[in-house]
């Protein structure tokens, strides 16, 4: 169990590898990303932001347990931020968010 | 007498031109990108000689002509299979020599990973030697680089298939591609795998005319490599594109309607020009 907890503890700093992150538009208002690194271990209490046009920090979170953020789609452009520390960042725009 | 031999001479003549050269069969699972630009693909399932463009088959055709529906179509995703056969939908796909029954699929990638699509077609009559061929099929797309799937065996419902030890979409040309033939989930010794290059693009549903290379001679058209006693074999690729590996006889010993059934292992991998 400690083990665990130490793992879970440790995952959102695997600076090995490099880090990965996908979302799509569910059809329902919401906006899925799913995160992770390339040598498939979990994203899970990876910070999340999403950023408006503007750069301003509109929502904010963690990656779940299930290494998935959920957040309700912004109107206008924004920018999906997967922060997994420094080096380790991944922006995906709204454009790259398809249904 | 002079005549008995004119006919003899005859027929043989007639005996090669009937036969031409015996290039393998291929079930194929095609999309052009194995890493797809859009979450929406569309599979085309050819059973064809993918080298040539040549023959292709009508999947699931018995020795009467009666065609059988496909017994498995499926999708594997971080562990979970999703059945699919509903979503085939019936049609004629267009060689360079005949058209033939195949069937295709809208499919979306849902979630980052690898997506692991498998067949499994109704046994198929092969005339010129009197067996029936079943192609166990599958091929790999990624979403987003996360690898979760590639090397974890479908199971059931596939027999037979090729497990990879190689990320079957992250290949550069020239890299060596490595596989693990399997039978219900065991490797299988000294199997034999026949190679073919996807020598032709797919355009709806057709290949196109202009072949990308030509074989200087025939061995060169279906390469033919061996397993090793762990059932490990491994692959230099020579050229971007797609390549068909196709482990002959992996289900070993077994019969259909009576006849000879090669239930064969395929498995489908994509390399890249590093540019």
């Amino acid at each position: 169990m400690a083990c665990l907890l130490l793992a879970l503890f440790f995952v959102p700093q695997a600076v090995a590898h490099t880090p990965l992150c996908s979302c799509s538009d569910e059809g329902d208002g919401t906006i899925l990303c799913e995160g992770g690194f390339s040598d498939g271990s979990s994203g899970a209490g990876v910070k999340m932001q999403v950023l408006d046009a503007a750069g301003k920090v509109i929502t904010e979170g963690k990656m779940n347990e299930d290494s998935e953020f959920t957040f309700k789609r912004p109107e206008g452009d924004y920018t999906v931020i997967y922060d997994a520390g420094p080096g380790h960042i991944v922006k995906v725009p709204s454009s790259e968010i398809k249904e | 007498m002079k005549m008995k031999k004119l006919v003899l001479l005859l027929s043989l003549v007639v005996a090669f031109a009937l036969s031409g050269p015996a290039y393998a069969h291929f079930q194929m699972i095609y999309s052009p990108d194995s890493v797809p630009k859009s979450n929406k693909i569309d599979l085309k399932l050819v059973f064809t000689h993918p080298f040539e463009a040549g023959h292709t088959m009508d999947i699931g055709k018995d020795e009467k002509g009666n065609i059988h529906p496909p017994i498995a179509f499926g999708e594997m995703h971080k562990g979970k299979q999703k059945d699919l056969l509903k979503d085939l939908k019936s049609i004629s796909f267009t060689s360079l020599t005949n058209s033939g029954k195949a069937y295709e699929a809208k499919v979306k990638l849902k979630g980052m990973g690898d997506h692991i699509f498998y067949f499994v077609p109704a046994p198929y009559y092969e005339g010129s030697e009197d067996i029936y061929i079943q192609h166990c099929t599958k091929v790999i797309f990624n979403v987003a680089g996360a690898p979760t799937d590639w090397d974890t065996p479908v199971g059931d419902p596939l027999p037979v298939e090729i497990v990879p030890l190689d990320k079957p979409y992250a290949l550069w040309t020239g890299n060596v591609f490595r596989g693990v033939v399997t039978c219900k989930g065991e490797p299988v010794p000294d199997a034999e795998i026949e190679v073919e290059y996807l020598n032709h693009d797919v355009e709806g549903n057709a290949f196109v005319k202009e072949a990308k290379v030509e074989a200087p001679h025939d061995a060169l058209v279906t390469q033919t490599i061996k397993a090793d006693k762990n059932g490990i074999f491994a692959f230099g690729i020579p050229r971007a594109g797609w390549w068909g590996f196709a482990a002959l006889g992996a289900g070993g010993d077994l019969k259909h309607n009576g006849k000879e059934l090669s239930q064969d292992a395929v498995i489908w991998v994509q390399a890249l020009d590093m540019k």
